[in-house]
């Protein structure tokens, strides 16, 4: 047998593309903003991605995780991420400075589904780092805004230093096509000017929701899910309009590794979006 | 079907005559009685007389550790070199049966290369079996092979019968044409049809597969969960010794006075402690009853509705390699509605008397 | 973990009470000992070197249990100096074969050897394991730890990273090796209970491993207990087998499992 040996595989899903770090600044204590950019200019551009996927981060010597999207893909060429320093690769990245390399595989995931929620109104609830995959879909809905009906975010956080993208919410906020509303848990500043109280003290506050027309989006702390998803149900929004994105241990992203399967489902493939309606199938989630 | 005969003496000669530089891995034996596939030079070391290896064949096409590619601050490039021409020759027809479900699961959706390109440069050579009281591919449907070799040989005591199963299969045979025979004669025929009948007989556990999916769902909250959680030493052997395993880590692995690293894979196991593991102390699977209901999914339940057939293709290790007797035999078992002998259930009697 | 990326990373490794074998086996990395001395700031290592500085430490590696009153006050002075301690080898982080006894056990050891005599030159406690006295950031196991951990160790804090770490017991590696399992012929081996790293040395030779590395993640004792008693083992030589290098671990464990099965 002749055992010269060449490897005609031309494209390797996993081998990272190298990006700059185009500008990076803190958001609160612990987590930062990196707005990245793919060093390959005809790759960059054509790094398409849905609202709701995630890419894979590496830096030298310390490993590679998975991160939402930040931006929006109405807005191509720049990658934003909002990363929480946790461990090996994000302590890592948090000393990397402007103009430094990393690496980006992707985009990974599911997505939400656009084309379902096109016509609907879209009611947003965040919390804490839920903000990293759901400013995309704001971003997303306000930069296609005919496409949607009314468009209801809103964002809790423990106190107004924690409030993750604050500045550029508050600003978001004043725009008339949009009805926002921010929340902390408690305000240690004294010039906190919007609501107290957790996330869920806004649903009072919300008027003539049609639940039949509304898709409702929620990602957050574990603790959060449960009490957001009560409040959804009790506005009757049907279970398959209601949305979450999951995390799980993931070291893929394209469904080799085993890391992220609940039941037997891989969330790199068919999540990390699931309605309500996929989670209450899902034995390992209840 | 190409079908050809092989003289038994002639059986080295061939192998010497197609090997080339390729590597030839074939099962060995290893001390007492235990076999592992190993790449051997010396074909006197083959011992063609055995069950199961200790490990699958899969180790070869994917090594416990391997490296995936190099990183430096600015560059990544593919390191394939784990991969080269292999020749497997002696594997079983469930060893093969994995093969190729794993070509299913590493073709889904993603192309995996490091497994597609070593299966590329692989030519297998099956070989027939006897079955002992822990193999249930009869069961999984896994005990005869219609594709996925290259040659196949059945042992008829002093001659082989060669199934031809590809264009490569059919050129091996080309490079020594002059050492098989052509014609099978009637005596060939009834020796091989006798032995599969006694074959099929000679399997003494009856698995009802069919039945494992509704019943792992209807059991999933079952007390017997808790019950294998208990005697579960969360060691990973099954996981490490299950054909249709696939989980791994990757490592960030620096090279000590350079300035690149090698990015490892390295094998993983959901049965083991730390598998679901993530940022903030979080483990979503801390409980081994937790970790051991994913596993029986995904061999007894998962794969039937995304490839058409269960993981499992009841090789038998789990049942040979676990030291407290959870493995697909028993387990099915006792979803089933049985009693059954063994260490996990003396220990829930035990610990609740 | 360190602060300034172009120094180099100010490393100091100590030793209290043990048999200093953590410390020889990186002088046996005999290979990258020239890269390992180029890449780090040595300050202090006694066994190889004289010119040793206790000054500030991006890493103290800390070798050896706490066994006297002395090395209490060393630890701690170490602790204030260095940014990232690291309990190195099995006394460090289990306390090691020295700390199999119990308080009682020992006091009562400790007369029936040196009687009533008074220590002049420092006085002998009980002996632990490092955290017992401070914060511990990493933990590299093992008697001695492996070259290939210490190395993983080296080159990611070179970098500024923990390393990466698996927490698994020692059957994974044993049977990637593909030994027979021993446990399954009735040989009393503890490698399900054992954290991995050595390479599973003692079942590649057929022998069963004894727990060198310190109890693994997670172990379930309990099962393993039952399991060894099934196979004709009596709990007293059950109890000495798991108990040598489990240090304090173990022992609480037994003492709630006699209460549990009186
Ligand atoms: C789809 C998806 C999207 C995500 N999006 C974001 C995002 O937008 N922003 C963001 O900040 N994060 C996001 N995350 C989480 C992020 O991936 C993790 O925080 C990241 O992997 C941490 O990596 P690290 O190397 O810094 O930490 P690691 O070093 O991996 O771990 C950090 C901590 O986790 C614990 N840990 C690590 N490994 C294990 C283990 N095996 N077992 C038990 N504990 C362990 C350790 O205690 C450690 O302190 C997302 C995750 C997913 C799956
Ligand atoms: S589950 Fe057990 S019997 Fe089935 S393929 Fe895996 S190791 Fe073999
Ligand atoms: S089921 Fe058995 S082989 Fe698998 S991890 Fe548990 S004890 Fe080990
Ligand atoms: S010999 Fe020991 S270490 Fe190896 S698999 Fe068996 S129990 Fe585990
Ligand atoms: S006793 Fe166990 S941990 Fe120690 S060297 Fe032997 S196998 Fe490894
Ligand atoms: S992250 Fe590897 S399978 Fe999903």
């Amino acid at each position: 047998m002749n055992t010269e040996n060449k490897i005609t595989a031309q494209s390797n899903p996993f081998l990272p593309e190298p990006a700059r770090i185009v500008r990076t600044y803190p958001l609160t204590d612990d987590v930062h903003f990196f707005q990245v950019r793919i060093a390959d200019m005809e790759k960059a551009l054509s790094f398409r991605y849905e609202i709701g996927q995630f890419a894979m981060i590496s830096v030298l010597g310390a490993g590679e995780a998975p991160f939402s999207i930040s931006s929006t893909p109405s807005r191509p060429g720049l990658l934003e991420f909002c990363i929480r320093r946790a461990g090996a690769v994000t302590s890592k990245l948090f000393q990397l400075k402007e103009n430094d390399f990393v690496g980006i595989r992707g985009p990974y995931g599911n997505g939400f589904p656009v084309e379902k929620m096109q016509g609907k109104d879209i009611l947003i609830v965040m919390g804490g780092l839920g903000a990293a995959p759901l400013r995309s879909v704001l971003l997303y809905c306000l930069d296609n805004r005919d496409l949607f009906g009314r468009i209801i975010l809103l964002h809790g956080a423990k106190r107004p230093a924690e409030m993750l993208f604050r500045d550029e919410l508050l600003d978001i906020k004043k725009r008339d096509d949009l009805e926002g509303y921010l929340t902390v848990d408690g305000d240690d500043t004294g010039q906190w000017t919007e609501n107290v109280g957790v996330v869920t003290t806004l649903f009072p506050k919300l008027e003539n929701i049609n639940p039949e027309n509304t898709v409702g989006v929620v990602c957050g702390p574990p603790v959060m899910y449960k009490f957001v998803l009560q409040e959804f149900l009790k506005l009757d929004i049907p279970k398959d309009q209601i949305l979450m994105t999951l995390e799980r241990r993931m070291k893929c992203g394209v469904g080799k590794c085993g890391h992220c399967a609940i039941d037997y489902i891989y969330t790199c493939l068919e999540g990390p979006v699931f309605s309500y309606w996929d989670v209450t199938h899902m034995r390992e989630l209840i | 079907m190409k079908i050809v005969k092989l003289k038994k003496d002639n059986l080295f000669p061939f192998l010497e005559a197609i090997k080339g530089d390729a590597e030839l891995w074939a099962p060995v034996k290893k001390d007492d009685a235990k076999h592992t596939f190993q790449p051997v030079d010396d074909f006197s070391q083959i011992d063609l007389d055995y069950t199961r290896t200790i490990l699958p064949p899969r180790k070869i096409l994917l090594p416990a550790k391997f490296n995936m590619y190099q990183a430096s601050k600015s560059e990544f490039t593919s390191d394939f070199s784990h991969i080269s021409k292999k020749i497997i020759f002696g594997i079983h027809p469930c060893d093969i049966h994995a093969f190729l479900t794993m070509d299913k699961f590493y073709s889904y959706e993603i192309e995996d290369p490091y497994w597609l390109e070593a299966r590329k440069n692989l030519v297998l050579l099956g070989h027939s079996c006897w079955p002992d009281e822990n193999c249930m591919c009869k069961s999984t449907n896994t005990h005869v092979v219609e594709e996925g070799y290259d040659l196949f040989f059945t042992d008829l005591e002093d001659t082989y019968v060669v199934w031809i199963g590809s264009s490569r299969g059919d050129d091996l045979i080309r490079e020594k044409p002059e050492l098989f025979e052509e014609d099978l004669t009637d005596t060939d025929i009834q020796k091989f049809i006798q032995r599969r009948e006694n074959r099929d007989k000679a399997f003494t556990t009856e698995i009802n597969f069919a039945a494992m999916p509704d019943l792992m769902e209807l059991k999933y909250n079952d007390a017997l969960w808790e019950k294998l959680g208990d005697a579960c030493l969360a060691c990973g052997s099954c996981t490490n010794v299950c054909p249709t395993c696939n989980c791994y880590n990757v490592e960030d692995r620096p090279v000590l006075g350079k300035d690149f690293s090698n990015i490892q894979r390295c094998w993983d196991a959901c049965t083991l402690e730390n598998y679901s593991g993530v940022a903030g102390g979080e483990n979503f699977r801390e409980k081994r009853a937790d970790r051991l209901k994913l596993w029986y999914t995904h061999k007894l339940q998962s794969y039937i509705s995304k490839y058409g057939k269960p993981a499992c293709v009841g090789c038998g290790r789990c049942v040979a390699t676990c030291p407290v007797d959870i493995n697909v035999k028993t387990v099915a078992q006792s979803l089933d509605g049985n009693e059954v002998d063994s260490f996990w259930d003396r220990l829930s009697k035990e610990v609740t008397k | 973990m360190s602060k300034n990326n172009d120094k180099k990373l100010k490393i100091g490794i100590y030793e209290l009470t043990g048999c200093a074998g953590d410390g020889l086996l990186i002088l046996d990395c005999e290979m990258e000992l020239v890269d390992i001395f180029q890449a780090a700031d040595i300050q202090s290592f006694l066994m190889a070197k004289s010119d040793n500085i206790d000054g500030e430490l991006d890493i103290a590696l800390v070798e050896g249990s706490v066994s006297t009153e002395r090395e209490i006050e060393e630890l701690k002075d170490i602790r204030k100096r260095a940014q990232v301690v690291v309990a190195f080898g099995l006394c460090a982080t289990h306390g090691g074969i020295q700390a199999r006894f119990s308080e009682e056990e020992w006091q009562k050891n400790l007369k029936e050897v040196y009687g009533d005599i008074e220590m002049s030159h420092t006085k002998a406690v009980h002996s632990k394991p490092i955290d017992e006295y401070i914060d511990v950031d990493l933990y590299l196991p093992g008697c001695p730890v492996s070259k290939d951990q210490f190395l993983n160790f080296l080159v990611r804090a070179l970098g500024g990273s923990p390393p990466e770490v698996y927490p698994n017991p020692v059957c994974v590696t044993c049977k990637y090796n593909e030994n027979d399992c021993l446990l399954l012929k009735g040989i009393p081996c503890l490698g399900p209970l054992t954290a991995d790293g050595c390479g599973a040395i003692c079942p590649n030779h057929n022998v069963p491993c004894y727990g060198c590395w310190g109890p693994a993640e997670g172990a379930n004792f309990t099962s393993e207990f039952y399991l060894l008693q099934e196979k004709g083992f009596d709990m007293e030589a059950i109890k000495k087998r798991m108990a040598n290098y489990s240090g304090t671990k173990l022992q609480e464990f037994f003492e709630k499992f006699k209460k549990e099965s009186q």
